[in-house]
């Protein structure tokens, strides 16, 4: 059914060794330049008093950049926000999105249509998101507050939004909320290609419930679970868009996190060397962190799933 | 059905459906209703459409359509394509750099978007893209091709090589094979990172904002996010707004959910 086709003349050898470097080159060489350009030019300005509104004077700064961004006065909360944001959201969805495997993986009747609306949250962007929860958090007309007062929990509405630690609180829940149904696809899919034969086998030696779990299906979708966490928690680091919606930082960034600082500050000052230094700051956290999270797991493979 | 398994099904069906329940009738209320204090009602007293009717009114809501069904149909179909090239290539070949590629990846995920939003801006401000959805178009494409890339070689090892290998013997070539045999088997996965990548684009809020002055060529959250005044927000339009930008996207996903799964699941394909 296939032709050969005719052309120059390569020596199949040459031909098969050539064959993935042609395909991958195009992904390779856009991202190279539209990640690496920006990448460079963004630790550059770093170093530099590089400002929008007079590009053409930017200079050599000593360090001012990074000087400034240490001495801040919100850099340790802004550091501690964003640690509390990353680590529960993430903790979070993947609890749930590994409950929601589970409960996913033995067939019953109607299933595909469950999981067509529960895995639904993975369509919905943060923006949307951000804004549903920022509805039904509202202090005055949120209908959570009204279902609280229903259930006789609370007796006058909370200010959800507008006290610290409850409205980064707020952001973690939406933020797991939309995480869920990634985790859950991951790991239902991981969970699927274990081989019935394993389970048979640990039948028949009389293994629990409990440790079946921990002994057999755990090793099996371990690097499943790696990856995931780990793509998960980079994104979700690096990720603003919900802080943005839902409380804009407030009240006075006490649910503010690092890169929505830098949203905040580079386009109201336009001071790209300060938000350059924080971005490199980022880069430098989320390096440390794949590095140990990779050792620790004694994981090899990057980009495996 | 075990009863723990049931309520643990149940508790994230609730989980689900009440936020976007919430949603769904906040549009259809009056302005005076959402905003009632002293009453807050779990179903529209007076249903009314006024708040979709404005949005297509007032807010040209259908051209932010049309922009934002340009830029993530055109970014799809391009990583898709890529992607097919890049994944099948890190999942049928060894070759010299494949694991210094993957790890590339990985470091492109690790650069905050802003970083990469300000330089692109300076050069975009320079070669007259900035108000274009071409703007957009390249950076959507470069964010989502990483995980799509990724995904698609997951796709792609999940096929046995046997397959291959029959029309190696009947003299076809590689790209011969990868067109002809394997992609009809990969369907599922095709579509899975096209959904992947236009729902990414199609949500994408941040560089949108930055890239696009005008409003003739705002995208769907664009369009939305000018609805948060600076002291209050129109909450009907919102949530009206926001039923209609998940529309699309919610549709695709019901569809597609079932082959991101079968797709990442070993041994779905027999060979």
């Amino acid at each position: 059914m296939c032709s050969k086709s005719s052309g120059f003349k390569i020596s199949p050898e040459t031909k098969r060794k050539l064959t993935p470097y042609f395909y991958i080159a195009p992904v390779i060489i856009l991202l190279l330049f539209m990640y690496g350009y920006p990448l460079i030019k963004s630790i550059w300005m770093s170093f530099m008093d590089y400002k929008l509104t007079r590009l053409n004077k930017s200079s050599w700064n000593n360090f001012q950049n990074y000087t400034k961004m240490f001495m801040d006065d919100n850099f340790w909360l802004l550091l501690k926000n964003s640690l509390i944001y990353v680590i529960v959201s993430v903790a979070g969805q993947f609890l749930l999105g590994l409950g929601l495997a589970m409960a996913l993986n033995k067939k019953f009747k109607g299933r595909g249509l469950y999981q067509s609306i529960v895995f639904l949250p993975w369509a919905f962007s943060s923006f949307v998101v951000g804004l549903l929860f920022r509805w039904s958090f509202n202090g005055e007309y949120g209908v959570v507050n009204d279902l609280l007062k229903k259930a006789g929990l609370i007796t006058k509405g909370i200010s959800w939004l507008g006290t610290p630690g409850l409205s980064l609180m707020v952001i973690i829940f939406a933020m797991i909320w939309v995480g869920i149904p990634f985790f859950g696809i991951m790991i239902l899919a991981a969970l699927q290609s274990v081989p019935d034969e394993v389970y048979e086998a640990a039948d028949m030696d009389g293994c629990g419930k409990v440790r079946r779990f921990f002994l057999l299906t755990l090793p099996y979708i371990k690097p499943t679970i790696i990856m995931t966490v780990l793509l998960r928690f980079i994104w979700i680091f690096n990720s603003f868009d919900l802080v943005i919606i839902v409380t804009g930082g407030g009240p006075a960034n006490y649910s503010q996190t690092l890169p929505s600082y830098i949203y905040t500050q580079a386009f109201s000052s336009y001071d790209f060397g300060l938000a350059g230094a924080f971005g490199v700051l980022l880069i430098f956290i989320l390096t440390i962190y794949a590095v140990i999270f990779l050792t620790l797991t004694k994981y090899d493979k990057a980009g495996d799933f | 059905m075990g009863i723990g398994r049931a309520l643990a099904l149940l508790f994230y069906l609730l989980l689900v459906i009440l936020p976007v329940y919430w949603m769904i009738i906040t549009s259809f209320k009056t302005s005076n209703e959402i905003v009632n204090t002293q009453r807050i009602t779990y179903w529209p007293e007076n249903f009314t459409f006024e708040h979709y009717q404005q949005l297509f009114k007032t807010m040209h809501y259908g051209i932010y359509l049309r922009n934002s069904l340009i830029v993530a149909v055109s970014v799809a179909i391009v990583v898709t394509l890529l992607s097919i090239y890049g994944g099948y290539a890190l999942a049928r070949f060894q070759f010299r750099g494949k694991g210094a590629a993957l790890v590339f990846f990985l470091i492109t995920q690790m650069i905050p978007a802003i970083l990469v939003i300000i330089p692109m801006y300076i050069v975009f401000s320079r070669v007259k893209l900035v108000d274009t959805l071409t703007s957009l178009f390249l950076f959507y494409s470069i964010t989502n091709l990483p995980f799509c890339v990724i995904t698609m070689r997951s796709f792609f090892e999940r096929i046995p090589y046997a397959l291959e290998e029959a029309a190696y013997v009947d003299g076809c070539s590689r790209t011969q094979t990868l067109w002809k045999i394997v992609l009809p088997v990969m369907f599922p996965g095709i579509v899975a990172d096209f959904v992947f990548a236009f729902i990414g684009a199609w949500n994408e809020l941040i560089a949108a904002v930055i890239f696009l002055n005008s409003q003739q060529r705002w995208t769907i959250p664009v369009g939305l996010k000018s609805l948060i005044g600076k002291y209050n927000v129109d909450w009907g339009s919102m949530m009206a707004g926001g039923c209609l930008a998940l529309l699309p996207t919610a549709i695709m996903f019901v569809f597609v959910q079932k082959y991101i799964v079968e797709g990442l699941t070993a041994g779905a394909v027999k060979g």
